[in-house]
């Protein structure tokens, strides 16, 4: 198959980026992840398959999702009037968003092929030769969807553009193998340091994420390792992740602090909110973190 | 020579004279809004007077102050009359007190109203602004005013009057009784600020009126000889080129007062401090239009010294609504476009960014030498001129596309089997009349304006009407370039757009019910007006209704361009260029297929809708700017792009330097003006709701900036609009 004609699965393409890497960039997320991280906030990234989004607020009660939808998950409750969704009956076949004008039903997830997305990164060349910034490839784990990604990679490497690809780095090393020559840039996060801790925190071990870390530096890749910091779940990490990074060699190392942004995304989706005590981490909170990366040599940053 | 780009530390003193210029402002502008209401335009700077009242003397039958000798009597009297203000924090005297119209009947005489066949078009397609009768638009030199002096002017009309002896005088008359009223009105401010030094509270204060005294004295007859002098004599011409029909232009501002700054410098009589005082002073006194920044004619150097940072720095110091333009090329003094970045993050409004790619070399494509167009300022809310030299009428045309789109629909009404190609020819051709419309207006205008209302404050100080005794408006000038603006871009595209989509192609809708629901004003269709409105919309990268705004925009810019005007040959350049009167158009144009109802505001410019990024693409500054870069005019006139950025995603990394990507990408993409506020949701949303909890907001309207708080609801609604739609869903 042609690189253009690859198929993918993607939920948002956001241009003008200026926090996903060096510069201006596209970010392109891919959807589906292999984990499940209690605080995240793109929840809609996890599933791999498109999924619908409800915002009650927004619906004028035409019904035309219910006559749109094959299972009957679209239904007004006969008493109250109300619109539910039932998401047990829904299959993500998008009907009922494709026939919903007023925004209530939004699809997300949309398979396109990587010529399309390399059109939609071409419109921006001009910002990234301007700032040296370039495309980013984020999730979701982008990994999880190997040729799609190679696809894009190599299509990118042709029209001359930078290119990161965000990893949490679960994913066999021969899929870092194989992209490894036309990545410039990884963007590889590192969650908890203790292999139980990450577990609880995002349903997997980090052993093999850890061991393909080791072997992109091993590599000489370029890479900058990010860590979120969310208050209540993982800031005893902090030091033991420090000590874990000290021997690699890093371009940088961000402390990404927890934001509240997704949570409106739980709502629209049904699905618990299950980081409840999560908090956003204070300013002197996160200098004293990054000053103790740094106390090991690290060069570390918080956003 | 290093060129000194440091900010300039103030002392207490005048830290405090420019804080309180400052405040002031904030309460002669709460005063203005009790007096007068909501005003949608440039705060400018104006006085309310309440209890003056002017009686004008009549020059023509109909009541009218007419010509310009009759106008030039009025003014001189008028100048006369006016209450003379010096405010004690400013290192300059005067202020203006409002528009002369405001004042006096002035206009086209009855005679000269346009004729019944034209009047009958502007009627049809609701044109409110038809380029016939509009004034100012054109950048004076003020190095013509800074050579002479008002004495020099008065010498050189009259000697030019002696030398051309002209059979009608009146031009020459007119001309002279207005320099001999502003001499008298600025020998009152003489008195007035001796009057001032005599019961000052305190040496220092005695001291600055005594100075102004001094300088204006010198002023009524000699040409300024200091910086300070100098900005006193662009104040002076500021207020009475504003109260004449509301001119706004200065030029390029940074070249015009540099020689004087490093002349005083070397004579050892200023400091960086003092001079942006009187910048300062000057920026309190009106929002002339300038630009700083830019290429020299010949391409060799970037302009920028150290008066451009000394501007800057007396924007960002005071604080009000200001209007200055940064001249974006690839050799730009990167310095001076960060400081001018850091201010308006800082601020949350600052100066507007003007591109050389689009509006020098897409001037040069008029056929006029690049070099000419290197020598357009951006000096008035989206256009650029030539300073001195051009005529360039902008600014005064709207050619609202959603109306010829409205006509093309109740033809298609008509007809029998409606099909979007027939549609599209019935566009072309109502279109095609609008723009004839204002092409043939303009050839009246040229004929009748000069006799009515002529540039009678500009002609001073451009290069060839008082040599030539002629109206700059007809033959006074070299160059003349006269502009239609076409607005509702977006509008249009996403109504051929949604009938393509959902009429044509799924067949979701006929013909019949599309005007039936159009006729009904989508009453009782909220579901079809949704479903025509949830279309991949004009800003959607390869979308249909982009590619209609392409075809619109390259139908409206041939047929613009196609043939000059009809009976005196004048060259067209067409532009797209809302002003605020989305609106004011909204108001006549009916409901469209794009889910618009009747009544509802119509796209800007050339700018997409609000709200126009829907599924997998989220909005960004990029999206937005390379639909507008796109859909330019191309010859050298500004569509300007609006970004309203959340302060609180650019502080947090990187904010400045994404910025000057975004201004530098624009312009090598062909885009035109950026026009940027830096606001936080919160504060704008308050002041929405309440415009007193903010009254020192100011906001960049639409190439314009203004106190938020002295905006109609209907036009902080565009604002809030417009920043609502780039949040994050």
């Amino acid at each position: 198959m042609e690189h253009i004609d690859t198929p993918g699965t993607i939920f948002n393409i956001q241009k003008f980026s200026v926090h996903d890497g060096p510069g201006v960039r596209t970010a392109v997320f891919f959807k589906g992840c292999n984990l499940a991280c209690v605080w995240c906030h793109n929840p809609e990234s996890i599933s791999p398959r498109p999924q619908v989004e409800f915002y009650p607020d927004r619906c004028i009660g035409c019904g035309k999702c219910v006559e749109a939808c094959p299972t009957g998950a679209q239904r007004f409750d006969p008493i109250t009037g109300a619109h539910v969704v039932d998401r047990g009956l829904c299959e993500g076949c998008l009907s009922c968003a494709e026939t919903c004008y007023a925004g209530a039903l939004a699809g997300v997830g949309q398979t396109v092929t990587a010529g399309e997305v390399l059109a939609r990164i071409l419109d921006d060349k001009p910002y990234y030769d301007q700032s040296g910034g370039g495309v980013t490839f984020s999730g979701g784990e982008c990994m999880m969807q190997p040729a799609f990604l190679h696809a894009l990679l190599s299509l990118c490497r042709e029209h001359k553009i930078h290119t990161a690809v965000d990893t949490a780095g679960n994913v066999s090393w021969k899929w870092f193998e194989r992209i490894l020559p036309l990545t410039d840039l990884f963007l590889y996060d590192v969650k908890a340091a203790d292999s139980g801790t990450h577990r609880r925190l995002t349903g997997r071990g980090n052993e093999l994420i850890l061991e393909n870390l080791s072997r992109l530096s091993q590599q000489g890749a370029s890479i900058i390792v990010r860590v979120p910091f969310i208050k209540g779940y993982n800031d005893g990490e902090m030091e033991a992740i420090a000590r874990l990074l000290a021997p690699l060699t890093l371009q940088k190392v961000e402390i990404l602090p927890y934001h509240k942004l997704g949570n409106s995304k739980y709502t629209a989706l049904d699905l618990p909110n299950r980081a409840p005590l999560a908090q956003v981490p204070e300013p002197e909170l996160l200098d004293r973190t990054v000053e103790a990366f740094r106390a090991l040599g690290i060069p570390a940053c918080h956003t | 020579m290093t060129l000194n780009t440091e900010p300039v530390p103030l002392s207490p003193l005048t830290a405090q004279r420019i804080q309180n210029l400052h405040d002031d402002k904030l309460e002669i502008n709460n005063h203005k809004i009790h007096i007068k209401g909501n005003l949608n335009i440039d705060d400018h700077g104006y006085i309310v007077y309440e209890d003056f009242k002017f009686t004008h003397i009549p020059g023509h039958e109909s009541g009218l102050v007419h010509g310009c000798r009759n106008l030039g009597q009025n003014l001189r009297k008028f100048l006369n009359e006016i209450p003379v203000y010096i405010n004690k924090n400013s290192a300059l005297a005067t202020c203006w007190i409002g528009f002369f119209q405001d004042f006096a009947p002035i206009g086209l005489a009855p005679e000269d109203r346009p004729p019944q066949h034209i009047r009958e078009i502007i009627q049809k397609y609701g044109i409110i602004q038809s380029g016939i009768g509009g004034m100012n638009h054109l950048c004076p030199d003020m190095t013509i005013g800074f050579e002479l002096g008002w004495g020099g002017l008065l010498e050189k009309v009259r000697a030019y009057r002696t030398q051309n002896a002209p059979a009608d005088t009146s031009f020459y008359d007119g001309e002279e009784e207005l320099i001999l009223g502003i001499q008298e009105w600025i020998r009152r401010h003489v008195e007035y600020a001796n009057t001032l030094a005599e019961n000052a509270q305190d040496e220092e204060e005695r001291e600055n009126y005594r100075e102004i005294a001094r300088i204006n004295e010198w002023l009524i007859d000699n040409p300024p000889l200091t910086l300070r002098e100098a900005c006193q004599f662009l104040a002076h011409f500021q207020c009475v080129d504003r109260t004449y029909f509301g001119g706004g232009a200065l030029g390029q501002l940074d070249e015009l007062l540099r020689p004087f700054y490093e002349q005083d410098v070397s004579d050892g009589i200023l400091t960086d401090e003092e001079a942006v005082w009187y910048v300062a002073s000057l920026f309190f006194n009106d929002t002339h239009y300038s630009q700083i920044g830019g290429l020299t004619p010949d391409g060799s150097r970037d302009m920028t010294s150290r008066m451009s940072f000394l501007i800057l720095e007396a924007m960002h110091d005071l604080c009000i609504p200001a209007n200055i333009a940064i001249r974006v090329h690839d050799g730009i003094n990167e310095p001076l476009l960060r400081r001018a970045l850091e201010y308006t993050v800082q601020d949350g409004f600052g100066c507007c960014y003007s591109m050389a790619q689009g509006i020098e070399e897409g001037y040069a494509k008029n056929g006029y030498p690049l070099e000419l167009g290197r020598m357009r300022a951006k000096t008035g809310c989206n256009w650029c001129a030539v300073p001195g030299r051009e005529y360039p009428l902008q600014d005064v045309t709207r050619c609202n596309f959603a109306r010829a789109f409205n006509w093309a629909m109740e033809d298609l009404k008509q007809q029998e089997n409606p099909t979007l190609e027939a549609l599209w020819e019935l566009f072309q051709k109502h279109l095609h009349i609008m723009v004839d419309c204002f092409k043939e207006g303009y050839d009246w205008h040229y004929e009748v304006v000069s006799r009515n209302t002529p540039e009678i404050v500009d002609n001073l100080f451009m290069h060839g009407p008082i040599e030539r005794g002629l109206n700059c408006a007809q033959g006074g000038v070299d160059i003349y370039n006269l502009n239609i603006d076409g607005i509702g871009l977006a509008t249009v595209a996403d109504s051929f757009a949604a009938i393509e989509q959902r009429v044509v192609k799924e067949q979701r809708l006929t013909w019949e019910e599309l005007f039936d629901v159009l006729e009904r004003n989508y009453d009782g269709a909220e579901d079809v007006r949704l479903m025509l409105k949830n279309i991949h919309r004009f800003g959607t990268p390869d979308s249909p209704a982009e590619r209609w705004a392409v075809k619109i925009r390259d139908d409206y810019v041939s047929y613009c361009k196609g043939s000059l005007t009809p009976k005196h040959h004048l060259m067209i350049i067409p532009g797209m260029f809302s002003h605020g009167d989305v609106y004011m158009y909204g108001n006549v144009t009916k409901a469209t297929p794009n889910g618009r109802k009747d009544g509802e505001p119509i796209s800007h410019s050339s700018e997409p809708d609000p709200g126009f990024a829907r599924g997998v693409q989220t909005f960004s500054p990029s999206l937005k700017a390379n639909a507008v870069a796109k859909t330019q005019a191309g010859y050298g006139n500004s569509a300007p792009l609006h970004l309203d950025i959340d302060t609180d995603l650019l502080s947090s990394s990187g904010g400045v330097d994404a910025l000057v990507t975004l201004i530098h990408t624009h312009n090598h993409m062909n885009g035109t003006l950026i026009n940027l506020n830096c606001l936080t949701k919160q504060k704008l949303l308050e002041a929405h709701e309440d415009p007193s909890t903010h009254p020192d907001l100011v906001v960049r309207v639409t190439g314009y900036s203004a106190f938020f708080a002295s905006l109609s609801k209907e036009y902080r609604q565009q604002v809030v609009d417009r920043f609502l739609a780039n949040e994050p869903a």
